[in-house]
């Protein structure tokens, strides 16, 4: 038998030009887009004085993550937070994505790349603003000058890791998921091959998708939302 | 068109452009769907915990400026009270003395009436007795000395001689 696993489909071509195309990860990135964008309806419709239900949920949601700012990068950041949270929840249900057919927007480097890069441009920003140019430059020289290339070397290295980080768990747990699959439907063949269905595929799966899908997505999640929180807050008080 | 597929790693700055513009459109409703009508909730709700810790503190302040405010008034209600005993107490212990000084007068005017009609009584009961001593006297002296003597020279001559002894 063949497993295939491959990179995203190419659904089709944006102004029929071959240099645009449209991929599946766009495609399922827009769907948890309009989720997104229903579910913060849904939660903060009709609020209340006296919070109950959905909005307490909100309520409770937001003040997490402005506790999360405030402690990781200080007091006064709360601009961060809605940032934060969109890293938080588009990588969540960007990854989640897989228990609904799609493939997962987060095993596309692309996707995670674009993050690592908005982060990247994030930490250069604030450094150049709170230690002027001067200081960012100097920054490459310490401890001292011949560290350079080391320097630079490290801050490059920051958006590449956490793309690399986010998107390697995810493709492997895509990876090893349909690897899983065609090893069971193989075995299936093999011992119960009287049976009109891989009976084998039936719950194993489940429980390494418990693993691979839903608990790399929370903690990878969390870990690109507290690295970008944490190199932020670093560059803000570098000054 | 056969199905194709881009490479499993694989970078395109296209695609790259397209999941930031993606995750600013994100932010922009995250900000706008969720932020801001929760923080503007949490705002309004802080506000209103202020304005009635604000209002309890008023209405605290408030019972305790009644509260001196009675206590005040009940000290000098009592105080009020007191003078108003003591002045009834007063005006009882002279009205008791007015009373009583009157009494004693009018004890005194009605002894001294009493005594004078005594004395009246008592020189009438004199003035009889001696009538009566005379008459007797003039009878006996009449008998003894058997002489037809005037009475009327009988009765002065011994009037006379009580008069003398007293």
């Amino acid at each position: 038998m063949n497993v295939e696993i491959n990179g995203p489909q190419v659904l089709g071509y944006l102004f029929g030009n071959p240099n645009l195309p449209i991929t599946e990860t766009m495609r399922n990135a827009w769907i948890v887009m309009v989720f997104i964008l229903f579910l913060c309806i849904f939660l903060t419709r009709r609020m209340e004085k006296i919070p109950k239900g959905k909005q307490a949920f909100a309520e409770k949601a937001v003040i997490m993550i402005d506790n999360l700012v405030d402690s990781t990068m200080g007091p006064g950041c709360r601009a961060f937070s809605p940032y934060i949270a969109t890293l938080l929840m588009s990588s969540l249900f960007g990854s989640l994505a897989t228990l609904f057919w799609m493939r997962p927007v987060t095993a596309d480097l692309n996707t995670t790349l674009g993050w690592a890069l908005i982060t990247f441009f994030l930490i250069t920003f604030n450094k150049i603003k709170y230690g002027g140019l001067g200081g960012y430059l100097k920054g490459f020289l310490e401890p001292v000058f011949v560290m350079a290339p080391l320097n630079v070397l490290s801050e490059v290295a920051t958006p590449v890791s956490m793309s690399f980080r986010h998107f390697g768990n995810m493709a492997g747990g895509l990876v090893i998921s349909t690897l899983m699959m065609g090893a069971l439907e193989v075995l299936s063949n093999a011992v119960l091959g009287f049976l009109p269905v891989p009976l084998l595929q039936i719950g194993i799966p489940g429980v390494l998708s418990l693993y691979f899908d839903c608990f790399t997505a929370c903690m990878q999640a969390f870990i690109f939302s507290m690295l970008t929180m944490a190199y932020v807050g670093d560059a803000r008080s570098s000054g | 068109m056969p199905d194709v597929f881009q490479s499993f790693v694989y970078i395109n700055w296209w695609n790259i452009l397209v999941t930031m513009c993606n995750t600013l459109i994100t932010f922009a409703i995250i900000k706008k769907f969720l932020f801001k009508p929760v923080r503007k909730m949490l705002a309004a709700r802080e506000e209103e915990v202020q304005a009635m810790y604000g209002n309890a503190e008023k209405a605290q302040t408030e019972a305790e400026q009644m509260r001196s405010e009675y206590t005040e008034r009940l000290a000098k209600a009592k105080e009020e009270a007191a003078e108003i005993v003591g002045s009834a107490t007063r005006r009882a212990t002279v009205r008791s003395e007015e009373i009583l000084k009157e009494s004693s007068q009018q004890a005194a005017a009605m002894m001294k009436k009493a005594e004078s009609t005594i004395e009246q009584e008592r020189k009438k009961a004199m003035n009889e007795l001696k009538d009566e001593v005379a008459s007797l006297s003039v009878m006996i002296a009449s008998k003894v000395v058997e002489r037809d003597i005037k009475d009327a020279d009988h009765e002065r001559f011994i009037e006379e001689f009580i008069d003398k002894v007293g």
